[in-house]
């Protein structure tokens, strides 16, 4: 019995595995190859196109990707900040159009993306945002505060507002009782949201070629065209790079998490 | 420092749950707020620190009214029943917090955390986390956390009732202990009679959103001001009668009393009441129920069906259905007007 539940759970975790790493085996291969025709098992030959066309000299890769990451980055602290505060205004106060707030902050995500990109772009060019990065900014905050919202809502109503009442009855201010008693304990779900929004963002490819008009260059725009034309190699490197560059801003961010993580010593 | 509320008044999306409550606890004195759950005790606990708003009357606090401070300002610190340790701190953390935040030096607060861990006898576990804690501990340094603020008035919610029974003397004692030490002001929410009779230099005896009665333990206890609190206080048994020319009469028992003409019902506690070894066997035993030390007896008049309660030490000669006398301590009996 014993051998055959850790057989299944074997099954299940190398599954998993596989399934991640297969993939990434294969963009690796891809990245190199020169030509790799059906039915081929491995490629037929290998170059450094791909590595030329990302990191060469003349490559404005590199400098796109920092700024996507910056952009990205940007857009995950303010929309994980505005979910923070949305979420505790629905969670914990009441407040006449509570439900209209509540409802309206899943609306981006009940709109087709299409149709909410339009309108908002129609409003950008009016306001002059459109073309500018702060407009791109706007639109990715726009789409990602839904799930900030959500994910904030949720452990705003867990922690609750019990620790905030005895900080205060112990005399303490409600902005310092804020810095010190709330945020540690949601941090957890801050940075959660920080991730959930950088991937948001850092993976949106219509709306921010909609409301940047081209001229605002994110790692996604340059990407898509490549994956469009079918040029594999290339693809599969800036599929890679788009990992990469991903699992290093989790990667901080997970390190960020353990420093606030007064739970460490839980074992129960 | 004095606590004094006048006609104070709670209202919750416009049902009145505090009904112009006034009250004065006097510097340094210990008082309960008994009643049972839902008739507003803790409601005016938290309109007491500020934090459901009052919708008339005032809070005043040392001779100052408190109504336009804001709970950080009151100096008004809860107990609350749940503790609300800061899971992010560890207990030398939780009790120096409420001083770290008004600007104290590290050296200084982490001093203080030390000498009330010691205080509330928990020597060595300035490290731990709230989670690795007992209930016992947890409220232990809850109180200490509730001290190092240095209160106007400490407030007590029911800081008991999630303590095991053994451990709820001992908490009470410590409590007792240094309420008495450092001379605060305390007001203590229960429901527990027993708790309100030991603790408290006075109790406040709430019902329905009112203070039926504020008075010392002793003569709430004794000359309760209606059947309500005499209940809230203890079993009871009533005998109905009547009173002329200053001599109460039932069919069972007759003693004078100074009170006007008119129909009473005379309250009984369970100790003035003793089954006596000889007399007319008037009564027969219609419940008995094992209680430990003793036995519990509802005792029913054979001629005119009124029952009275009564303990009987362990072990019971007696059994149910057994025909006994009854001998009735009528000076302590309580006269209340027949509400007919």
């Amino acid at each position: 019995m014993k051998n055959k539940r850790s057989l299944f759970h074997k099954i299940i975790v190398y599954t998993a595995i596989l399934s991640i790493a297969a993939p990434i085996m294969v963009l690796l291969l891809w990245s190199f190859a020169s030509r790799w025709a059906w039915p081929k098992l491995l490629p037929e030959g290998f170059s450094l196109r791909a590595f030329d066309e990302l990191f060469g000299p003349h490559s404005p890769v590199m400098p796109v990707l920092l700024s996507s990451m910056g952009i990205s980055l940007g857009v995950a602290v303010l929309s994980a900040a505005i979910g923070t505060i949305t979420a505790r205004a629905i969670a914990l106060y009441d407040f006449w159009g509570k439900e209209l707030v509540s409802f309206g902050s899943i609306l981006p995500i009940i709109v087709p993306g299409t149709a909410f990109a339009m309108g908002i772009h129609v409003v950008f060019i009016r306001l002059g945002l459109a073309d500018t990065v702060l407009g791109v900014m706007l639109v990715h905050i726009i789409y990602a505060l839904p799930y900030t919202v959500n994910i904030m809502l949720d452990v705003t109503r867990l922690v609750g507002d019990t620790h905030e009442v005895q900080s205060r009855v112990l005399g303490v201010s409600p902005s310092r009782t804020f810095i010190h008693v709330s945020l540690p304990q949601l941090m957890p779900g801050i940075m959660s949201s920080i991730s959930m929004a950088y991937i948001i963002s850092f993976s949106q490819y219509f709306l921010t070629l909609m409301i940047g008009g081209g001229s605002v260059k994110t790692f996604a725009v340059m990407m898509v065209p490549f994956i469009q034309s079918g040029d594999r190699t290339i693809s599969s490197a800036y599929s890679l790079l788009f990992l990469a560059s991903t699992a290093a801003v989790f990667i901080m961010i997970e390190a960020l998490i353990k420093r606030f993580a007064f739970w460490r010593d839980k074992t129960e | 420092m004095e606590l004094s509320l006048q006609n104070l008044s709670v209202a919750i999306s416009g049902n009145e749950i505090l009904k112009s409550i006034s009250l004065t606890v006097r510097e340094g004195e210990f008082v309960s707020l008994l009643g049972a759950s839902g008739c507003g005790k803790s409601t005016l606990l938290k309109a007491i620190a500020g934090i459901i708003p009052q919708s008339g009357g005032s809070v005043i606090i040392g001779g100052k009214s408190a109504d336009m401070l804001p709970t950080h300002r009151r100096g008004t610190v809860i107990v609350f029943q749940d503790f609300r340790l800061f899971p992010h701190m560890s207990a030398a953390e939780n009790i120096g917090f409420p001083l770290k935040m008004r600007g104290a030096a590290r050296s200084e607060y982490a001093k203080t955390a030390l000498e009330l861990l010691e205080k509330v006898q928990l020597k060595g576990f300035e490290n731990r986390m709230p989670h690795e804690m007992s209930g016992g501990q947890i409220q232990r340094v809850a109180l200490a956390r509730a001290l190092a603020a240095s209160p106007n008035v400490l407030l007590l919610d029911e800081p008991f009732s999630s303590l095991d029974v053994n451990l709820r003397q001992d908490m009470r004692s410590l409590v007792l202990r240094l309420q008495r030490e450092f001379e605060i002001t305390t007001v203590l929410v229960t429901h527990d009679r027993h708790e309100a009779l030991t603790m408290s230099d006075r109790i406040a005896l709430m019902a329905d959103g009112s203070i039926l009665q504020y008075d010392t333990p002793e003569k709430i206890f004794q000359s309760p001001a209606s059947r309500q609190v005499a209940e809230y206080l203890g079993d009871a048994s009533y005998l109905e009668g009547f009173v002329k020319d200053g001599i109460f009469k039932s069919g069972i028992v007759e003693f004078p009393s100074d009170k006007p003409n008119g129909l009473y019902q005379a309250m009984l506690r369970p100790s003035m009441v003793r089954i006596a070894p000889e007399g007319d066997k008037s009564f027969r035993i219609a419940e008995l129920s094992y209680q430990g030390e003793s036995y519990s007896a509802l005792l029913e008049h054979l001629e005119t069906g009124a029952k009275i309660r009564t303990l009987i030490q362990s072990p019971c000669p007696y059994r149910l259905g057994d025909k006994v006398a009854l001998s009735i301590d009528t000076d302590k009996a309580i006269l209340f007007p027949a509400n007919k």
